[in-house]
């Protein structure tokens, strides 16, 4: 048994002061001085407003930041707030704020808060993203109301956007994640869900921790953790996500090292879970779902073409040991097509996103690479998307973007069959 | 006659002789002049609220009386109470359980005779019990002798007695307080064929305090008992006592005229004597009714009872710091009155509508046992009958600043019935053995005034004054210890409160100072134990020693004072420079 | 002149049969010793091999790294690797053994020589096999990089690390078994320095105005437009 200690001997301090709680809203912070009082603030008025009854605290863990965080969210949810809240809640709202240990990264954070809302028995937890401006209030019953009242384990976020928006989402992890694990779950890579208590106590004894330190990573991986388990998971309608401008932006590799690596890293670990499933099922939405916004201004389709073209060519043999001889040709037919026509067809992408996914199981090359790999091409789909979408309406892209779920679905066993090419296609 | 300061006896709770063993009383005549060791001993006291006729019944007609009274004494004595609160034991209809007098100067004839009064009050007296009783100074019953004559006709002498109109529509600034019940705060008289005025039932009819004749009769009614040998009145209804056009005719500055002139009259001739005040308002309302400290002596402290069953389910100290906030400070010569329960219903008029959804939910899950906005329940059956939870809602009463009123019955843990209608099953028979009527009467049981408790984790047999005397581990034996132990120290009375901020928020902790003396109370409000750490850094050299059992603690030092507590556990530490 | 040759005959025959007579044994005990050293090697590498097998060596070997390196190499599992290497210095210890028992000196010199410098030679052929893993794995991580930052020549940029790497690693190895040491380390510092030269005046010439923007970018902390992955995720 390792003797490490999750916990600082400060935070368990102050988790022995507060004892058992209902619920338990965190926010891991690091260096968010700009944005994270919002959140904290609305964290305690949502605990006031929705949940007066419960015991409840907000955890707020900092990884050591130098610019006054920790000042800032106790300025925002503290005893101005508790006079605002006083006739609103029965109970004291606690507050714990603490550092916690090793690296600040988000996985180090959520372990210390998972591991803190398992000693305080916490029913539910919420967990907010301090680079988040737009939370409200309302986002915490939203987060925490379906697993006290419908018992859910996990309550992913549905949130406000455009569907030509995060063509990422809407390419690769929505409906890749959708298909492998068989449930149709929206942000399968959100900062922010609500849990249970069951689920945090199944997630401590993961290897979760020791796999992921990159931030969207554990995000995806906590998310995975709940589709592929014995979890009941729902999701919640929470309006539009605005990020602050300072919030940190990974280049797009990074964004997909983190991601897409931890998809199929997750794939890889859980296996036994969804290789069996096949379909998909709905998953309940408490609330209403949201409409979709309106405006945007989508990527511009032309630098992506670019990338795609370069990076085939550029890539070249490196992909010959990643994809079938067919899908390669058929990507750099693509490849050489009018621009103005340039489409990578719903059928190739899905075929090179499960030849990759395969690849990636059987270590044909070093993993980090073959993520890497796999961003030029995605640049061609998310180009060939918007070209594709030029002049509908919303509902016409939605429904696009249903298809390429579906082929997602539909194609399930050209994955199985690359997975284990030993055993054939079975299914 | 005279009281032997018995807290000389009971000081030292060291000493391990029984506080109540210790009282020594010097027998003299009831009618002496009171020659007061201290005139502010209601500010120690620990009051008993019983009705006359539930306690016990000497000459078995199954109401109880006054004799059966005298004979219980000893049971009080042995409590520790110092002081009994007679609910109304006047000539009454009984059309407001007796709060409908038809005769201020007598005592219903089913409790025995003014002579019976009299000897009850010798023998309280003789064993150092002080006695209160009710003074309904608003209105009368419309039985009284003095609305017979009134309504005879409108030139009556006695007319001007009650407040009169030939139209229903004065005063219309003020509620109806009986909403259930009454649908206007006028009643229509057919014999002098006018409208009378009445706050509470139409058959209570206010009397008119305009009239100097009515305030010097009613001094005159508080005079004949005083001269008993009573010492004090609870004063009902005190904030309805004068009308005026455009107000809500409830608080106004002519009532407090009125309530100061009584005081001044009990002032002049009956030192020591004390006035209780009925008035369920938030505490800064019933401020006023101290003055400076020119009008009452105590008054009700209402909205901390909820809140401590509210603290104790919620196992959170928000609700009672938060009224301890809110509860401004009082003139010295004064003293809240509390109390957990009482002969009315857990009334959750003093919280908001949140905190009345969370208590209803919680401690009245079954709707019968809701009436108008409260929860009609005894301790025990509110408690689950946890002997815990009873014992730590006790001792917050023991331990928070005024002057604990404990219900009948409460201390042996009695339970109630919901079924007898109104607010009737907290006003069972007391339970005094498991024999015939619990003791209670000889009476056949159909001719008692009420049932008896019978089902088996309340009734009688299993739960009686008799057995529980018997067991050393009994609440009743519990509640003696606690008692004596709150008497021994008028720190709890007099003491200023200064509460801590551990941040363990279901640990209730404060000091209590008087003079020289300081305690240091410790409650854990919650059902699982609690570890808690509290600064005592200004207390730094103190010996905390526990007041029940007398073992010292560590002395409190520079760091964080560290105590585990076990559910629902609370110390009380005499803080010691040794 | 017969009787004398026959002597001389009879003398260089008894000599020669006297030399045999006397080596005869060495012989058989040399190769005897060779015999029974190539089947103690080989049961004590397949000893070796098991042994690690039951310890899990190889998921040892996984975590370390090294696995992904025999891959990469296309060699076999780190057991087998190991009970080879065994087997190779056990039976090579005989050989020299037995070489000795023939009492040549010639023979046994070279072989001693032989011995001390296996060590240099299998250090150097792993040299060159990590430097050829890491030419490969630098090569594709350069790449990747290249091209996902868009850069434009990105195989030759790829290309050109990819071979000095294994320019690095061919002089170590080469500077390890001591051949032309001189030579080596003189070509080496040439081509390398050709390199970077080459690189520093294409840089300077050709990549100011890139230098010049992210200086300036780094300076200004001015927001990242192309690579903003919001639009993405």
């Amino acid at each position: 048994m390792a003797a490490h200690s999750v916990l600082t001997d400060e935070l368990v301090k102050q988790l022995i002061a507060v004892g058992q709680v209902d619920v338990l809203v965190a926010l891991p912070t690091f260096h968010n001085a700009s944005s994270a009082a919002g959140a904290a603030r609305a964290a305690v008025l949502g605990l006031a407003r929705h949940f007066p009854r419960a015991r409840s605290a907000l955890l707020h863990v900092d990884g050591g930041s130098s610019d006054g965080t920790p000042d800032i969210v106790l300025r925002a949810s503290g005893p101005d707030l508790d006079r605002e809240i006083r006739a609103q809640t029965l109970r004291t709202i606690q507050r714990i704020s603490a550092p916690y240990d090793g690296l600040p990264t988000k996985a180090t954070a959520l372990r210390a808060v998972f591991a803190s809302a398992d000693l305080l028995q916490a029913r539910a937890i919420a967990v907010l993203d301090p680079t988040v401006t737009s939370v409200t209030p309302e986002w915490i019953a939203a987060l925490i109301g379906p697993v006290l009242r419908d018992r859910r384990d996990f309550v992913a976020p549905v949130h406000q956007r455009h569907p030509l928006d995060a063509p990422l989402a809407s390419q690769l992890v929505r409906p890749l994640v959708r298909a492998v694990y068989a449930r149709r779950i929206e942000e399968p890579v959100a900062g922010e869900f609500g849990c249970s208590g069951a689920f945090v106590t199944r997630c401590l004894a993961d290897a979760i921790w020791d796999r992921e330190m990159a931030p969207l990573g554990v995000d995806a991986s906590l998310s995975l953790a709940a589709l592929a388990g014995p979890f009941d998971v729902c999701q919640a309608s929470l309006g539009p996500r605005v990020t602050a401008p300072d919030a940190p932006r990974p280049a797009l590799a990074d964004v997909f090292r983190q991601v897409v690596g931890s998809i199929f890293a997750c794939m890889e670990a859980q296996q036994s879970a969804w290789i069996t499933r096949d379909g998909a099922q709905e998953v309940p939405l408490a609330g209403e779902a949201p409409a979709s916004l309106a405006d945007t201004t989508p990527l511009e389709a032309a630098p992506l073409v670019e990338g795609y073209r370069s990076g085939l060519r550029d890539l070249g043999d490196l992909l010959a040991p990643i994809l079938e001889g067919g899908t390669l040709a058929a990507l750099r037919e693509a490849a050489a097509s009018d621009p103005l026509a340039f489409r990578v067809e719903d059928s190739i992408w899905v075929a090179t996103v499960y030849e990759f996914a395969a690849a990636y199981h059987r270590q044909v090359i070093h993993r980090d690479h073959l993520v890497q790999a796999l961003v030029p091409l995605y640049l061609g789909r998310a180009a060939s998307f918007l070209l594709e979408c030029v002049g509908k309406d919303l509902a016409e892209i939605a429904s696009r973007a249903d298809a390429l779920a579906l082929e997602f679905e539909t194609m399930k066993p050209h994955l199985l069959r690359h997975w284990e090419p030993n055993h054939g296609g079975e299914s | 006659m005279r009281y032997a300061p018995d807290e000389h006896q009971a000081r030292d709770p060291l000493s391990g002789a029984s506080g109540s063993a210790t009282l020594r009383v010097h027998p003299s005549s009831a009618t002496a002049n009171h020659l007061m060791p201290d005139d502010l001993w209601y500010k120690d006291a620990v009051l008993y609220e019983l009705h006359v006729k539930a306690y016990a019944d000497k000459n078995g007609d199954g109401i109880g009386d006054f004799d059966g009274l005298i004979d219980k004494l000893d049971h009080l004595v042995e409590l520790g109470v110092t002081c009994l609160w007679l609910l109304p034991m006047y000539p009454s209809p009984f059309r407001d359980d007796g709060y409908d007098i038809s005769n201020y100067c007598d005592v219903h004839p089913n409790y025995g005779t003014l002579d019976d009064f009299r000897r009850f009050l010798a023998a309280a007296h003789d064993r150092g019990l002080r006695v209160i009783i009710e003074l309904v100074v608003n209105h009368t019953s419309d039985q009284h002798p003095w609305f017979q004559e009134a309504r005879q006709s409108r030139d009556n002498p006695r007319r001007d007695w009650y407040v009169w109109s030939d139209t229903d529509d004065r005063y219309e600034g003020a509620r109806i307080i009986f909403l259930d019940t009454e649908m206007s705060n006028w009643a229509w008289d057919p014999v002098s064929k006018s409208y009378y005025w009445h706050r509470f039932f139409s058959h209570q009819p206010d009397l008119n305090y305009d009239n100097p004749a009515v305030r010097e009769e009613m001094w005159n009614v508080m005079r004949f008992w005083l001269d008993m040998g009573v010492d004090g009145f609870r004063v009902d209804a005190a904030p309805y006592l004068i009308e005026r056009e455009g107000t809500s005719c409830e608080n106004l500055p002519e009532t407090h005229d009125v309530l100061r002139f009584l005081r001044r009259r009990l002032d002049e001739s009956y030192a020591g004597r004390m006035l209780l005040a009925e008035a369920n308002m938030w505490p800064q309302d019933v401020r006023p009714y101290f003055g400076e400290g020119d009008e009452f002596h105590m008054a009700f402290h209402f909205p901390i009872m909820p809140r401590m069953f509210m603290a104790l389910r919620l196992e959170d100290r928000k609700p009672l710091i938060e009224i301890f906030d809110r509860t401004p400070s009082i003139p010295a010569s004064c003293q809240w009155a509390t109390f957990l329960r009482n002969h009315d219903e857990l009334t959750l008029e003093m919280v908001t509508d949140v905190e009345r959804d969370y208590m209803v939910e919680e401690y009245a899950r079954d709707p019968v046992a809701r009436i108008n906005l409260g929860i009609r329940r005894r301790l025990a059956p509110l408690l689950d009958g946890d002997r815990r939870r009873i014992e730590l809602l006790n001792g917050l009463l023991m331990s928070l600043p005024g002057s604990p009123v404990l219900y009948y019955g409460d201390e042996i843990g009695m339970g109630d019935n919901v079924f007898l209608g109104d607010r009737n099953g907290v006003r069972t028979p007391m339970q005094w053995t498991g024999g015939w009527n619990a003791g209670f009467s000889t009476a056949d049981p159909e001719r008692l005034y009420q049932p008896l408790i019978l089902n088996p984790i309340y009734g009688y047999q299993a739960v009686n004054v008799e057995s529980q005397r018997r067991s050393e581990h009994s609440l009743l034996q519990w509640m003696r210890r606690l008692i004596r132990v709150r008497r021994s120290h008028p720190v709890f009375g007099r003491g200023t409160i200064e509460f801590l901020h551990p941040a363990n928020h279901r640990v209730l902790a404060y000091t209590r100072t008087h003079e020289s003396e300081s305690v240091l109370v410790v409650n854990n409000l919650s059902s699982s134990a609690q570890a808690v750490e509290i600064d005592l850094r200004p207390l730094e050299g103190a010996i905390p020693v526990e007041m029940f059992g007398g073992s010292p603690f560590p002395r409190i030092g520079k760091l964080p004072y560290m105590l585990t507590l076990a559910p629902y556990a609370f110390y009380w530490f005499r803080l010691r420079w040794l | 002149m017969t009787e004398t040759i026959s002597m001389a005959l009879r003398d260089a025959w008894g000599n020669f049969l006297m030399g045999v007579e006397q080596l005869l044994p060495q012989i058989l005990a040399a190769i005897s010793i060779v015999v029974v050293g190539w089947v103690v090697a080989a049961l004590l590498g397949i000893v070796v091999r098991y042994v690690l097998g039951w310890v899990k060596f190889n998921a040892f070997a996984e975590r370390a790294g090294a696995s992904d390196l025999l891959k990469k190499a296309e060699l076999p599992a780190a057991n087998a690797v190991a009970g080879r290497l065994v087997f190779w210095l056990v039976w090579i210890g005989f050989l020299i053994s037995g070489a000795q028992t023939l009492g040549f000196s010639g023979m046994s010199e070279l072989m001693t020589g032989f011995a001390g410098f296996l060590p240099r030679l299998g250090a150097a052929l792993l040299i060159l096999v990590v430097g050829f893993v890491a030419a490969n794995f630098a090569w594709r991580a350069t790449l990747l990089a290249a091209v996902n930052a868009q850069v434009r020549s990105a195989r030759i940029v790829s290309g050109a690390v990819r071979f000095l790497v294994l320019v690095l690693a061919i002089a170590m190895a080469l500077d390890q078994i001591a051949v032309a040491r001189s030579v080596v380390v003189t070509a080496f510092a040439i081509t390398f320095g050709a390199v970077m030269l080459g690189l520093a005046i294409a840089l300077g010439i050709g990549g100011g105005p890139v230098a010049a923007r992210v200086l300036d970018q780094l300076m200004q902390q001015a927001p990242r437009q192309d690579s903003d992955p919001a639009p993405h995720l």
